[in-house]
């Protein structure tokens, strides 16, 4: 579904990403692990081209962009690709000026063209299933952070995209809203999403990811079943992280 | 004082020009202020230093000395213009550079966050700034923009010396006929006063209304 060819991305001369080969197939859960700065959320922005890639390819579903290409190709190609793709940010990044409603259904107007009842009676639906249908008229300022992700999950699956890209989606929250936005995201795996998420919350990658992807220092250090992973990591560099992570 | 409200019509005629250079003023200033933010922004090299100059020339320069140039000046090369229709060109170039200033310091303030949350649902640049950034933005630049407007109020009275019978030439041209110049002078303060207020008031209406929102 979506893969990465020989990508790496640097930063005025700094590599943030060397040489990533990675294949997600549809429905698969990857969860990418790594301490910080290991280059797992520029792995995930270079995917919809929030990051153009300074070398190598993204492939989703036969729409190739290659770093070597020129930049106005390169920039509509990315656009079709995040036609395709849902992303969830740490800050989640709700427009403030918009209802819940008018958030999820943006896209729907905008870039599909849709007549508005059409749009909305998908918003209202999107929003039900995050589980907040009563607030599609709620500003985002009057939304706690938990129900704010979960709008801003409803707004990427709008587009009824073939991945979802999840950047820390938890990460910014007051410990007790974490879990309102993980059981969504638990549900959207049970229905067969395709994700990518990046995240700290380890006994969600534990329980949901069907893979594991450890990053460290911009490559891909080891990559394995959650169960193995934990369990037994294959690498020292694994080893040390999820040792530091236990000792608090 | 009788004299000031015997030709009142006549001050309100002026005050009626003076109200109109300004809001046309205003309205070709915000479309040039919006469109120099962008050129600023988003433009290429040759066209950001364009906008750049525009902006510092206009700056760096007396109001009165743009409204000669384009009443006085430009006459020289045959572009031959009515007094008010210089106005009009004068203060909309002039507001103009200002705004455009006020506009790109509100675009700059929205966090990048929104532009990318856009683009990763598939939105075009454009699309993200007018749906998405320049709402946010007018949000922000309402205020200061209130302050550009009610000086520009203000400024219309530079107009007078390129003969626009404006409040302030009306005044003038009412002092020469009656050979009194404390109550005309006085007059027109006050309606430059009460003009400023209630475009302070509508302005503060409208700063209310777009915050309401959130």
């Amino acid at each position: 579904m979506i893969q990465t060819i020989g990508l790496s991305k640097a930063f005025h001369g700094a590599e943030v990403l060397k040489n990533i080969n990675l294949q997600v197939a549809k429905s698969e859960i990857v969860v990418l692990l790594g301490p910080s700065g290991s280059g797992k959320s520029t792995l995930l922005r270079c995917l919809n081209g929030l990051e153009e890639p300074t070398g190598g390819a993204v492939e989703l579903n036969g729409i190739r962009v290659d770093a070597a290409m020129k930049v106005r190709e390169k920039r509509s190609r990315y656009r079709e690709i995040r036609k395709h793709t849902g992303m969830v940010f740490q800050q989640f990044n709700l427009y403030p000026h918009k209802t819940a409603l008018e958030n999820v259904i943006e896209a729907l107007l905008t870039v599909k063209k849709m007549p508005k009842h059409q749009a909305v009676q998908i918003g209202e639906r999107l929003l039900e299933r995050v589980g907040l249908a009563g607030k599609k008229d709620a500003y985002p300022s009057r939304l706690s952070g938990g129900q704010q992700q979960r709008v801003a999950i409803a707004r990427a699956l709008a587009m009824e995209p073939d991945i979802m890209l999840f950047d820390e989606p938890t990460s910014a929250l007051d410990p007790e809203l974490v879990g309102e936005v993980l059981d969504v995201m638990r549900e959207l795996a049970k229905e067969g999403m395709t994700m990518m998420v990046v995240t700290h919350e380890m006994k969600f990658a534990r329980q949901v990811a069907n893979r594991i992807v450890f990053m460290d220092e911009g490559t891909i250090v080891e990559e394995a079943p959650p169960e193995a992973f934990f369990r037994e990591p294959a690498t020292e560099r694994a080893k040390k992280f999820l040792n530091q992570l236990s000792d608090h | 004082m009788s004299l000031v409200l015997e030709n009142g019509f006549f001050l309100l005629k002026g005050a009626y020009y003076t109200l109109l250079i300004t809001i046309v003023s205003i309205l070709f200033g915000l479309i040039i202020g919006v469109v120099v933010a962008l050129a600023r922004l988003k433009g290429n090299a040759p066209l950001r230093w364009l906008a750049r100059t525009y902006v510092s020339i206009i700056r760096g320069t007396p109001t009165l000395v743009q409204i000669i140039i384009v009443y006085y000046g430009l006459v020289d090369y045959g572009i031959t213009l009515g007094p008010l229709t210089a106005a009009y060109v004068a203060l909309s170039i002039n507001v103009g550079a200002y705004l455009s200033e006020t506009v790109r310091g509100a675009i700059l303030s929205i966090p990048r966050g929104q532009t990318e949350a856009a683009y990763a649902t598939g939105m075009t640049p454009w699309q993200t700034y007018r749906r998405i950034v320049l709402p946010q933005a007018a949000r922000v630049a309402i205020a200061p923009m209130g302050n550009t407007f009610i000086g520009m109020l203000k400024e219309t009275s530079l107009v007078s010396v390129i003969t626009v019978t404006e409040l302030l030439r009306s005044a003038q041209l009412l002092i020469a006929q009656y050979y009194v110049n404390m109550p005309f002078y006085l007059g027109i303060a006050v309606m430059y006063w009460v003009m400023s207020t209630v475009f302070a008031a509508i302005l503060e209406a409208i700063e209310k209304r777009l915050s309401r929102a959130y």
